[in-house]
């Protein structure tokens, strides 16, 4: 893993956002609607759309748009919300701190989780301990967020009374207060890894510990649990990396239906109630944070992929 | 006459002041605490803070608490005293003289005076500014600063609704530097009159405000912050308030309201009003140039059944007109009820007795448009009328169906007057006018009506209007919706409006039992 | 073929995961005949009512009868969740396993510029295209496909990967075979044992993702009988009766469950190792 590695692996982060800046831009374009009657609204006369058209540029071929729209968003000036009248950036950014704090918190609950659960079911596959996870798992993939919440929101809050059915409230302003509210909303969104996850890691673990190589230590004389921990779990949860960061996308949309039914203020709400108005900048830029988010994730992932898989190869 | 006209606008300004002085819920309840904060519950974004641009409940709301008008709207739907105190019209209705109070300063210090007020209302008329106030203020031609605290309107018409007018949600007096200046400013900042000063504002989550020490009413406001949560989900809210994180739900659906009626510690909010859902025909269209075959529609409808499904019975049946009780002037004309019978006749007679086949269009917010346009489907069948329901996202309906298609379902909350809703609606000349109805007869009507003042003659002439609808059928109004609310029991002062988008939250206060009390 | 089939039904959940499926699958082909009510027809008089022998599960908000619209609702959800499915993993198999097979700059090319298209999540993804294309049935599965693309060509490509170190396509390679040959008859049929399992599990996500998509309403519309949309609709009637969110769950959920113990089954059915 040399330092030219990295930098390439860096410079493809921003190929990435440059493919995704076309993309985002491209279908923005074609949305059905027309952004200076979403600015003005419904009472505007002609002749002040037609100026404002005229003012935001609307009237340039396309590729003058995109131009002027990426260097903007390359100097990090994301323009101004149609809906809001308000600079696109601090408003999206302090959302994305809002999301973030779910998703890692959601991330950090699925790994602690999946992966002991993905272990004892391998290890004691067929037996009971397999058949709780594996029903946990199917439970667990088999509802769609919104029902989970629903149903999460009616027992645990409505019925029971033990935890604020929604609302947000940053963790630097009241830190328990907040914690409660987070504890649904992290719950219902890393249901659906936990079970993904511990899925992946069990079956993995199952083939790997099928393979010649592992049967090969076994007859060197390895004792069970070292042939386990040295040689399976090394192998089988290196494919594991690259599905976690694969999840990520899916927490990331997944947050946006579990933003919506908690009322968190975070990036998937922004998103979807711009897509809900037309609101073309914060689309575009809530897009393109999402895609860099990610694409980070997945940096780190492939960084930590090509190192055990040396230490893997060598070993 | 003139004596007449006197005694008349005086005594509405009287049972005004008297309501200012002892709000109707108040007087059933304890004296008035101070103290507290008030946390409610709204279920959109507060995109808008800007009084003059403000486009939906939340945001009027937020407005309201902000900035004064210069009338305001009783639960009565007559105008009070806001900032005016008092107002007279010459004999002919068209010149209209208003008092302003003395001594009321903006939230930065400045004094509120006549010329604040005249360049709010140029501002309002600027088409630049794209105010929605412009078409509801009624037909003002000039306004003038007769002196600091009296302004004086001079009209196109004679309109006898013009203090009711004036106190439309986004007719809120701002500071005459702000229009000459950065009119845009106050998108992010607010500076107005109103009883609560900002503190906060992130438009999807939360907006505070604090009370107006400075208020021109030294006992109001009662509470000392007011905070708006935004919830988009509605489940969220009404669970919410049940936990107690929530003191106030601004807007209800039916399901809602029944879950929460008779639970403990929760008061549960319910007013008659003329919200409605319609569906709307492009006159100008075929087969729906053909008055025969709307009408024919309008006869598949089962009222009470739709009454049912829209409205969980907490609402009344439509006419086909956008009137009902809940509005001054208002007769019943003869019910239209369902005639299948009926319907095919005159289907027949208008050349389509197979019945025809026809896309209806609703956006998907309220969700209420959606089963309006469900149930009319079902209900058509019956007729040999084909329906098939389009659902597609509001912004795009706003920029390819709205006031261009052929059939489409609208949603409109009740306005102050008839005059209001005819003319945002249905005359020739309306804002929004949806149906291209076009109809000079019922234009006249309107505009007789506006410039008369004996209540009786003006019910007449409105019921004429009301038949004619009817019979025309331009839009479909099948069913009224009631407005829900609901409250925790310890928030006092408050009761919901008919009119839906107007509160009145600086008469509201927490009695000892609020968890921010104290 | 038929040992393929003894080792699937030997295992508990490819036994149960055929049966829930199969079940399903009578439910789609027969169930639009099989409905006692029409699934549109009103009652405004039986509204909210709870399972009876008049009606089985109950009726919804405006007195439909729910297994009718279950039975009816079958055909759309679970064939629209399939179809997503399998076009979305044919489009991203093909990518995959013919980028690594190609290799080098065009791989690289290829991998990169599909790496880039899935930092869109695929739930934003699937609404971007369906806000752009309208919302209805088939541009959700036209949506739900193209989400669900890239990231299946990315995991037939390390699948491919992986198969073509293996020395029969080193074989293949040395003997001279041409390279649609190698890719087709060689490193597919290696590739589609993991890619089917996969598969199947993202049906299951699929009629999720289409259920998302209905609650968000961008999906299916009103109404129209597919489960997601009858359990997002149901929500705001749950304090009525909540049988009427509590049938179509049901249904997703078992749905889910089924493709998913049908793809466990089949992976170890196919696992000649096991």
């Amino acid at each position: 893993m040399s330092a030219s590695y990295i930098l390439k692996r860096i410079a493809l982060i921003f190929y990435t956002l440059f493919i995704v800046s076309i993309l985002v831009f491209g279908i923005t374009q074609i949305l059905p609607a027309d952004a200076a009657v979403m600015m003005l609204g419904e009472n505007a006369t002609d002749e002040a759309l037609e100026a404002l058209r005229q003012q935001m540029g609307l009237n340039d071929p396309i590729w003058a748009q995109y131009l002027h729209w990426a260097t903007g968003v390359v100097q990090g000036d994301f323009g101004t919300s149609l809906r809001t009248g308000q600079p696109v950036g601090p408003a999206l950014f302090s959302a994305l701190g809002t999301s973030l704090t779910l998703a890692v918190l959601a991330l950090a609950v699925m790994l602690v989780l999946a992966i002991p659960m993905g272990i004892l079911a391998a290890v004691r596959r067929g037996r009971a301990a397999d058949l709780v996870v594996g029903f946990v798992s199917y439970i667990g993939v088999s509802l769609p967020e919104f029902v989970t919440a629903t149903l999460a929101v009616v027992v645990v809050a409505d019925i029971w009374g033990l935890l604020p059915p929604a609302g947000y409230v940053p963790l630097a302003e009241d830190f328990w207060g907040g914690l409660q509210r987070l504890i649904l909303p992290v719950s219902v969104a890393s249901i659906m890894m936990i079970a993904h996850v511990s899925r992946m890691v069990r079956s993995e673990l199952v083939d790997v510990m099928h393979t010649d190589y592992i049967r090969a230590a076994r007859l060197k004389g390895l004792t069970p649990r070292r042939v386990l921990i040295r040689h399976g779990l090394r192998n089988a949860l290196l494919p594991t990396i690259t599905i976690v960061a694969l999840d990520v996308g899916y927490l990331l949309g997944g947050i946006i239906v579990v933003e919506e039914i908690f009322s968190i203020p975070g990036i998937g709400r922004a998103l979807m109630s711009a897509i809900q108005s037309r609101d073309l900048p914060v689309i575009q830029a809530g897009v393109m944070i999402m895609a860099a988010t990610y694409s980070i994730v997945n940096f780190a992932a492939d960084l930590m992929y090509a190192w055990l898989d040396k230490r893997i190869q060598y070993d | 006459m003139p004596f007449n006209r006197r005694a008349f606008l005086g005594t509405s300004v009287a049972v005004a002041a008297l309501a200012t002085v002892l709000p109707r819920v108040a007087m059933a309840q304890a004296t008035p605490e101070a103290g507290g904060v008030l946390r409610v519950a709204i279920d959109q974004a507060v995109s808008v803070i800007h009084p003059l641009l403000t486009r939906v409940n939340p945001e009027y709301m937020t407005a309201e608490l902000l900035y004064s008008g210069l009338t305001r709207l009783g639960r009565d739907m007559q105008a009070e005293p806001d900032l005016a105190t008092e107002w007279q019209a010459n004999d002919d209705l068209t010149v209209w003289t208003f008092k302003l109070r003395p001594g009321v300063t903006f939230h930065d210090g400045a004094a509120c005076t006549a010329a604040d007020v005249v360049a709010t209302f140029q501002a309002i008329l600027n088409p630049d500014f794209a105010s929605p106030a412009r078409n509801n203020v009624g037909p003002i031609d000039t306004i003038e600063a007769v002196d600091d605290t009296t302004v004086r309107f001079t009209l196109k018409t004679a309109y006898a609704d013009f203090p009711v007018a004036l106190s439309y949600n986004n007719a809120r007096i701002i500071q005459a530097s702000v229009v000459e200046g950065s009119f845009e400013s106050l998108r992010t900042s607010a500076n107005g009159t109103g009883p609560f000063k900002l503190v906060s504002y992130e438009p999807d989550r939360l907006v505070v405000v604090e009370k107006n020490p400075d208020f021109y009413d030294p006992a109001r406001p009662y509470l000392d912050r007011v905070e708006l949560h935004v919830f988009p989900d509605l489940g969220a809210q009404v669970s919410s308030l049940l936990a107690g994180d929530i003191d106030m739900i601004a807007t209800l659906g039916p399901n809602d309201f029944m879950r929460l009626d008779g639970q403990d510690g929760i008061d549960v909010l319910r007013s008659a009003s003329g919200q409605f859902c319609n569906v709307n025909f492009g006159t100008d269209i075929a087969p729906f140039n053909d008055a025969r075959v709307r009408r024919a529609l309008a006869l598949t409808i089962d009222r009470d059944a739709m009454v049912d499904f829209m409205t969980e019975g907490l609402g009344t049946k439509g006419n086909d007109t956008p009137l009902n009780g809940s509005y001054p002037f208002f007769k019943q004309i003869p019910q239209r009820e369902q005639n299948i019978a009926e319907a095919k006749k005159l289907l027949a007679e208008a050349g389509l007795a197979d019945g025809f086949e026809a896309e209806l269009i609703a956006s998907d917010r309220p969700a209420i448009r959606t089963q309006l346009a469900v149930a009319l489907r079902e209900m058509a069948k019956e007729a040999g009328i084909t329906i098939n329901v389009t659902t597609m996202p509001h912004a795009t309906y706003l920029d390819q169906v709205w006031k261009k298609g052929a059939f489409y379902v609208g949603f409109y909350n009740m306005q102050p007057t008839p005059d209001g809703i005819m003319k945002l609606l249905f005359t020739s000349d309306a804002a929004w006018n949806e149906t291209r109805w076009n109809n000079t007869a019922f234009d006249a009507l309107i505009a007789q009506a506006r410039s008369t003042i004996d209540p009786a003659k003006r019910t007449e002439l409105y019921t004429e209007a009301q038949t004619l609808m009817n019979d025309e059928v331009p839009a479909i109004i099948p069913a009224f919706f009631d407005v829900l609310g609901a409250k925790r029991a310890w928030m006092q002062g408050y009761d919901i409006h008919p009119r839906a988008s107007v509160f009145r939250l600086d008469f509201a206060w927490l009695d000892a039992a609020a968890p921010t009390k104290g | 073929m038929t040992d393929f089939l003894r080792r699937l039904l030997r295992s508990p959940q490819g036994a149960l995961g055929c049966l829930i499926v199969g079940l399903i699958l009578v439910a789609v082909v027969f169930g639009s005949y099989l409905t006692p009510y029409g699934p549109e027809d009103m009652q405004p008089l039986a509204r909210y009512k709870d399972p009876s022998a008049a009606h089985w599960l109950g009726t919804d908000q405006y007195g439909r009868d729910i297994l009718s619209r279950l039975l009816d609702g079958a055909r759309s959800t679970v064939v629209m969740a399939v179809a997503a499915t399998v076009i979305g993993t044919l489009g991203g198999a093909i990518l995959g396993t013919g980028s690594a097979y190609l290799g080098g700059r065009a791989d690289e090319f290829i991998m990169r510029t599909n790496d880039a298209v899935m930092a869109i999540p695929s739930l934003l993804m699937a609404l971007m295209v369906v806000s752009l294309l309208g919302s209805n049935s088939a541009n959700a599965l036209l949506a739900i496909a193209i989400a669900f693309m890239p990231s299946m060509a990315r995991i037939s490509r390390s699948v491919a990967l992986t198969v073509r170190k293996q020395d029969y396509v080193s074989a293949a390679i040395a003997r001279g075979e041409g390279a649609a040959y190698i890719v087709l008859r060689e490193m597919l049929p290696n590739v589609i044992a993991p890619i089917v399992v996969e598969m199947t599990i993202r049906v299951s996500f699929a009629v999720m993702l289409f259920a998302t998509l209905s609650f968000l309403g961008l999906g299916a519309q009103p109404p129209a009988t597919d489960w997601g949309l009858m359990v997002s609709e149901a929500r705001q009637y749950l304090h009525r009766s909540y049988w009427i969110l509590m049938w179509p769950s049901a249904a997703i959920a078992l749905t889910a469950i089924g493709f998913n113990l049908l793809g466990d089954g089949l992976r170890d059915a196919l696992n000649p190792r096991t």
